[in-house]
């Protein structure tokens, strides 16, 4: 029916349809574009969703179609992809290698979201994750400024903080933890985090969702730290009406930032990035940390 | 070019347009002849008794109708002849009625009505007249001794005689085992959500000779081929994606995603022009990041400043 091809990627075979098809009519960013940047990206990308049941939220039709989310593997995905345990009854698909990724984005599954856990231990977060998300006028610059407040409190118990933006209009922090976390331990902790800040920066910060109080505020929202809680994943495009991608960043750069612009990055710039800087996001899989935690932990 | 297959006229209350009936499809099945493989003779079909297996004269075959099991009435030519729809040639309009009214399932054959000569502007007339009406014309005609129901349906500037079924010839589908039971089925608004997606995923425009009926195009191609002499083993299965060439991933989206960039380039020449004669206000775009982060930086700058004065 549809013209399609059938490309070989890491011994997989796959078959790409629609090529031309654009998704971003802004940028006339194609899919072929959008399945090439996944598969340019999947080393660093993988590492960060490999083993997790994600969800997709896919726009068949472009980003100024409607869009819907994909928690369950679909039937006609590859038996090359993982079928994953997600909470309660859903079966997720996995990503673990190029071919996946290429898959996903011919799809047109422009957002990945990933839980902080892995199927087989997903009660068992490996980073805790605190979204920063700002309430215009406040933008990404203000959230950075709550980001380095949280940072000095994190540092006061030798804590280490992986920032990235969230490639729509806020950031993420992670505090990486890779082994003997539980959900209740990081959501306590993110929450605790959060109201010593709203308490530090009241006319800046708030925790609580449902207060309509948000103007010029940044709210962060601690509660991303269940297992049933997907956060967008390090590296995946956003269907905005640019190819924007949750983008990992330095805290120099962060501190840089004098406008969003500073910490908006396309496709393109995040492929030269990686390229450049290697996986900024590394640490976030790779660090052992421990919440504090009573008796030493 | 098609040859007419019904003369005859289009009435309309006082109004007569002599048109002629052209087949509107023509099926492309391939056909096959039974043949003697010992000679290459035709094989064909004698009438003979099924009682004594000896071949019946034409003229002692006669109709009959099986009213009961093994009895039959007869009837003759000119039984039938006196019976047969008369209606002369003419295709009768009896109502105009919206399209949607009529069920897909109704619908049996098409033809294209083309005027006699002389009488376009009649036909253009009526054509007209239906799309602005919005409706079809109910009508029926009788052919080959048989009545027909159609709808005359104006269609791309031609008149489409298309013809349904009658009403008692649809299978009243209470009758077919399966289907009683669907009604009372229940189905939950989370279930129907991930029917929605399914149907999301394949959301398009009927693209008519997207569709081939691929079985016949190929089937034809080896029968040519064999016609013009070539030796033919049992083809081998397909392999997965049909007879696409297998490329690397990277190299296969390399085409796609030049012409994609090589279009925005285009573009962006265009803009740039366009802003060199004059000053359009929509396009700006590739502009826009530059000088946003100049204009944005100062108002950060701003912001701080005021920030740190009230702190």
């Amino acid at each position: 029916m549809a013209d399609a091809t059938i490309v070989e990627v890491g011994g997989r075979q796959l078959r790409l349809t629609n090529l031309d098809k654009v998704l971003y009519p802004e940028t006339g960013t194609t899919k072929a574009e959008v399945i090439d940047y996944y598969a340019r990206i999947a080393p660093a990308m993988v590492p960060h969703v490999a083993g997790r049941p994600l969800t997709f939220r896919r726009w068949p039709n472009g980003v100024e179609q409607s869009a819907f989310f994909e928690k369950n593997c679909p039937g006609h995905a590859p038996d090359w992809v993982p079928r994953l345990d997600g909470p309660g009854d859903v079966r997720s698909c996995g990503l673990d290698e190029q071919a996946a990724l290429a898959w996903a984005g011919n799809q047109a599954a422009l957002e990945i979201h990933a839980p902080m856990s892995r199927a087989g231990a997903l009660d068992e977060p490996l980073a805790l994750v605190l979204d920063l998300d700002p309430g215009p006028p406040a933008d990404i610059v203000t959230c950075v400024e709550v980001a380095v407040a949280i940072r000095a409190v994190l540092d006061t118990v030798d804590l280490v903080s992986v920032p990235k933006t969230s490639g729509s209009k806020g950031m993420q922090l992670y505090v990486p933890l890779n082994g003997g976390a539980d959900y209740e331990t990081t959501s306590s902790f993110a929450l605790a985090l959060g109201q010593l800040l709203e308490r530090q920066r009241p006319e800046l910060v708030l925790t609580d969702m449902t207060r309509s109080l948000r103007p010029g505020k940044v709210l962060i929202d601690w509660s991303q730290n269940s297992f049933h809680k997907t956060t967008i994943a390090p590296y995946s495009l956003r269907g905005r009406a640019r190819p924007t991608v949750s983008t990992p960043v330095t805290w120099d750069e962060l501190e840089a930032a004098t406008s969003a612009d500073d910490l908006t990055f396309e496709a393109a710039d995040v492929l030269a990035r990686v390229e450049h800087h290697g996986d900024l996001f590394a640490d976030v899989v790779e660090l052992e940390q421990r919440l504090p935690q009573r008796g030493g932990g | 070019m098609p040859r007419a297959v019904w003369n005859g006229a289009i009435s309309f209350g006082l109004v007569t347009i002599p048109v002629k009936l052209y087949n509107a499809v023509s099926r492309k099945s391939v056909r096959f002849n039974q043949l003697d493989d010992r000679t290459g003779a035709r094989i064909k079909y004698q009438k003979v008794s099924a009682e004594t297996g000896e071949e019946v004269p034409a003229d002692h075959i006669v109709r009959g109708w099986e009213f009961a099991k093994g009895q039959y009435v007869l009837v003759d030519d000119d039984e039938l002849q006196a019976m047969a729809p008369s209606g002369g040639k003419a295709i009768t309009i009896e109502a105009f009625v919206p399209l949607d009214q009529i069920d897909p399932v109704l619908w049996d054959s098409a033809h294209y009505a083309a005027p006699d000569p002389g009488f376009e502007k009649a036909y253009a007339l009526l054509l007209k007249a239906l799309e602005r009406s919005g409706r079809v014309a109910v009508s029926q005609y009788v052919r080959g001794g048989k009545q027909y129901l159609a709808a005359l349906r104006p269609n791309a500037g031609k008149l489409d005689v298309c013809t349904m079924v009658w009403a008692d010839e649809v299978v009243d589908p209470a009758a077919v085992d399966g289907l009683d039971t669907v009604a009372e089925v229940e189905v939950s608004d989370a279930e129907l959500a991930m029917a929605d997606q399914l149907i999301e995923q394949l959301i398009g425009d009927f693209e008519h000779d997207t569709f081939r009926d691929s079985y016949r195009e190929e089937l034809v191609a080896l029968l040519q081929r064999k016609a013009a002499g070539e030796e033919i083993v049992a083809p081998a299965e397909p392999v997965a994606g049909g007879d696409d060439k297998v490329v690397d991933l990277l190299a296969a989206l390399e085409a796609s995603v030049a012409a994609a960039k090589a279009a925005r380039s285009v573009d962006a020449d265009e803009e740039s022009a366009a802003e060199a004669t004059a000053a359009k206000p929509k396009k700006k775009r590739a502009a826009r990041k530059r000088t946003a982060k100049k204009a944005s930086a100062k108002k950060a700058a701003a912001k701080r400043a005021a920030a740190r004065k009230s702190a």
